[in-house]
């Protein structure tokens, strides 16, 4: 097995890329769950710490995605990608730009004064979660995204080959790039900010992404069983139109209480109570495909792919229903329940699905028709099994919260230094545990297939 | 169903719904003007200060944010802002425990800063956050307690000070305080005003109170031992 067009291999840079960075989150993560305990254990505050892990993360997964999609659109569109070295000049390019904003964090992690207003914004954190990255830094993101976009694009245009999988993977892409601008938008008002804030945010994981997961699914589940196009790409246009036509003004279950009107508490509590829909359908598809499956080519692949399938409903369906009508968000919101979904959401939806790309795609890139699995799938029952402890854990410790401190009226230093402490303590031996399993993973990305494949589990 | 049709239903119902989701952005846009007061420039430059120091990286406003630290949606409505202004300068000069680390905000940054804070807090946000319920509960009797509980409860003393574990965490705990060897002429005198014994301390002076009530409180704070 190998690559039928060589320009596939790029995809390998990015997921380089990818894995280094996942790893990085993850200590970082560790460093901050610390902090929790003793807040002074390191240089850096923790609010510079929790900066550097979601950053992380997000920049990881929209590489992986990018190494994706390199793959996917030359496989779809039966050609080689229209530039190479455009391809290798923004993936440096992409590099670069991060390193810069990172060595910014830490600088004004070290010493704030540096972060000085440089015509009308923040030199090096902007002060907005997720979206930290400086003005500047944006702008060279965009220029990256726009040029990557364009390299698909013409790659298309090429064979004009039209599948239905690379016109929803870039639609999606194309919706992800466009919802990046509102979150530049500069506003006096802490309402309007927060309201476009979320259009980033929310309009990214459970619009543009979710998009762009469907169409990998369907990709996927083709290359690993062989299932068949027509009925794939059916079933991805039913599941990414209800992402959609729920996720869009799904949005409202974030203005629920930040200043706008009240009329949100009913279209964003119906619509985001619908949103875990379509994710089910997910699975279905996954199990209905891999129920007919005759030929499974690749079987780390598929166990990843049904993964993905399945943490995706749960950490964001079931993790997100639990808490997204008014009258419960109206408790939890901004308490613990909230990081314990987010971690649930990000690794099923995302993590696992870009581990389950680079399962899917690495075999062929390295040129190896059969490798030893034995190593993909101990890191899976590590990170796999720690991750659903730490979020038991912070579920618990949001709980404890939400009763203590939003019922009784405890103050929040109490219950954090007191009835919460052992759910931190446990946080962090998990987060350990959750280390192990990325160190595996991490290796064996780099060794598949560069050492003999005999050595069978 | 074909995939034409399943095609064409996934872009033009998503147009449908992205187009009522622009027109309620519109609506909304239109009336958050109304929800809150105007920004004045002090608000603006306070943002500016919040996001300067990366504020959310540890603490929610509005409910959003890091929860490492403290919701600011009305923490100015529970500390008078001259408190505010020396934690906010010297957090563990205040709080010897705190978390929160010296950041080097200037006396300008931390007016700014109550600027901001003090706008966020009046928005209308639909009733969040929600009153405790059951602290409402218990909060209703008031009888049986001594004049001194009574001012101690009017006065908001436990929105700093914590007994038998209720109450904020920003002063030191009072649980014990009787236990300290300090008279009632003492507590009197630092509750007049705390700097006359207790060097730049940041509790608020109550010199407004009446000398009787003073000393019933400075009574209430000698038993608890
Ligand atoms: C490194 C994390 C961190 C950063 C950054 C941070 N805070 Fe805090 N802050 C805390 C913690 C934790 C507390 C709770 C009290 C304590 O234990 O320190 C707190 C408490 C407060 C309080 C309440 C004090 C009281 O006694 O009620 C205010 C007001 C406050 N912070 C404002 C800010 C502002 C404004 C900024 C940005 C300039 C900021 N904080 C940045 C961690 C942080
Ligand atoms: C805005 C926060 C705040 C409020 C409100 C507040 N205090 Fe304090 N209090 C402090 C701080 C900070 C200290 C520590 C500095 C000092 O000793 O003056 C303190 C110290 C004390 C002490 C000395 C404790 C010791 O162990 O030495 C007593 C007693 C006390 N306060 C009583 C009260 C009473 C009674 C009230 C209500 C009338 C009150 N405080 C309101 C912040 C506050
Ligand atoms: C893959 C998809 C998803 C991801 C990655 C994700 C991630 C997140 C994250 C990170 C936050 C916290 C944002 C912050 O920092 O303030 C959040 C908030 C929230 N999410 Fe999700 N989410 C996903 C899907 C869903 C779904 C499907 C629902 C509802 C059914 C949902 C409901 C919510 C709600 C209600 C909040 C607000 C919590 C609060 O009020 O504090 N999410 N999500
Ligand atoms: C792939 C795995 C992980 C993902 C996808 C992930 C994702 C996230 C996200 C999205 C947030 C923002 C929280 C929110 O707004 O809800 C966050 C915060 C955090 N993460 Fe992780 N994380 C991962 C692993 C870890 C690990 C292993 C640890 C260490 C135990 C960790 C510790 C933390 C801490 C302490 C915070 C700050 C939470 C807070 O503000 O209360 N994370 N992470
Ligand atoms: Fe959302």
């Amino acid at each position: 097995m190998t690559v039928k067009y060589q320009s596939q291999k790029i995809a390998q840079y990015f997921y380089t890329f990818a894995v280094i960075l996942f790893l990085v989150q993850v200590v970082v993560g560790i460093i901050a769950a610390i902090q929790f305990l003793k807040p002074d254990i390191f240089i850096l505050n923790f609010n510079t710490i929790r900066t550097l892990h979601i950053n992380a993360l997000v920049v990881w997964l929209l590489s992986g995605l990018m190494g994706a999609t390199y793959y996917v659109v030359p496989e779809e569109s039966e050609t080689e990608v229209w530039s190479y070295p455009l391809a290798l000049a923004q993936f440096w390019a992409t590099v670069g730009a991060i390193t810069l904003v990172v060595l910014g964090y830490i600088w004004m992690g070290l010493n704030p004064q540096a972060n000085i207003t440089v015509m009308g914004t923040q030199l090096l954190n902007e002060g907005r979660e997720y979206i930290e990255a400086p003005r500047w830094a944006d702008v060279l993101i965009v220029i990256s995204v726009l040029l990557f976009l364009f390299n698909m694009f013409m790659t298309m245009m090429k064979t004009k080959k039209w599948t239905g999988i690379q016109g929803v993977l870039l639609f999606g892409l194309l919706f992800l790039a466009l919802m990046y601008l509102p979150g530049m938008y500069y506003s006096k008002n802490m309402i309007k900010d927060q309201f476009w804030w979320w259009w980033v945010i929310h309009l990214w994981v459970e619009g543009s992404w979710e998009v762009i997961a469907g169409a990998l699914l369907a990709f996927m589940l083709m290359k690993t069983i062989g299932a068949k196009r027509e009925v794939l790409e059916k079933w991805m246009y039913i599941e990414v139109g209800l992402v959609l036509f729920t996720g869009i003004l799904g949005t409202g279950h974030h203005y629920y209480f930040i200043g706008t009107p009240k009329y949100w508490h009913w279209i964003g509590g119906f619509f985001s109570s619908l949103e875990p829909v379509p994710l089910l359908l997910m699975v279905w598809d996954a199990f209905r495909t891999t129920r007919e499956a005759r030929n499974v080519t690749n079987k780390p692949g598929l166990f990843y792919t049904v993964a993905h399938a399945i943490f995706n409903f749960v950490g964001a369906g079931l993790w997100g229903i639990i808490h997204t009508l008014p009258q419960v968000n109206k408790w939890t919101h901004g308490t613990q329940i909230t990081t314990a979904h987010g971690h649930l959401a990000f690794y099923g939806a995302y993590v696992l699905l870009v581990i389950s790309m680079i399962y899917v795609t690495l075999p062929s890139i390295r040129g190896v028709k059969d490798y030893n699995p034995a190593r993909a799938y101990l890191a899976f029952w590590w990170m796999t099994i720690s991750m659903v402890f730490i979020v038991l854990t912070i579920t618990g410790a949001g709980m404890v919260q939400v009763y203590m401190e939003r019922l009784m009226g405890l103050d929040y230093v109490a219950v954090k230094t007191t009835y919460n402490l052992w759910f931190w303590i446990l946080r962090a031996i998990f987060g350990v545990g959750f280390l192990v399993g990325v160190s595996i993973f991490v290796y064996d990305f780099f060794m598949l297939g560069r050492e003999p494949a005999e050595q069978k589990a | 169903m074909s995939n034409k049709a399943a095609r064409n239903l996934f872009i033009f119902g998503s147009l449908f719904f992205f187009v009522i989701f622009l027109g309620l952005t519109v609506d909304t846009m239109n009336q958050i003007d109304g929800r809150a007061p105007e920004v004045t420039k002090e608000v603006d430059a306070g943002k500016m200060v919040w996001q300067k120091y990366d504020c959310i990286g540890c603490h929610t406003i509005l409910g959003n944010g890091s929860y490492f630290a403290p919701d600011m949606t009305k923490a100015v409505e529970r500390k008078p802002d001259g408190y505010l202004k020396q934690f906010l300068m010297d957090p563990r000069g205040v709080k010897p425990t705190a978390a929160m680390p010296k950041l080097g905000i200037t006396s300008q940054e931390a007016d700014d800063l109550i600027a901001f804070l003090t706008w966020i807090s009046k928005i209308d946000t639909n009733g969040w956050p929600p009153k405790p319920i059951l602290a409402a509960a218990a909060g209703v009797g008031g009888q049986g307690q001594t004049r001194g509980q009574q001012i101690y409860q009017s006065q908001g003393c436990s929105n700093c000070h914590n007994i038998n574990g209720i109450g904020g965490t920003s002063g030191p705990e009072l649980t014990r305080v009787g236990a300290n060897g300090k008279d009632v002429a003492w507590h009197v005198k630092h509750l007049k005003q705390p700097r006359s014994v207790v060097p730049n301390s940041a509790m608020p002076p109550y010199a407004a109170i009446s000398d009787d009530d003073l000393k019933s409180l400075a009574a209430y704070l000698v038993t608890l031992k």
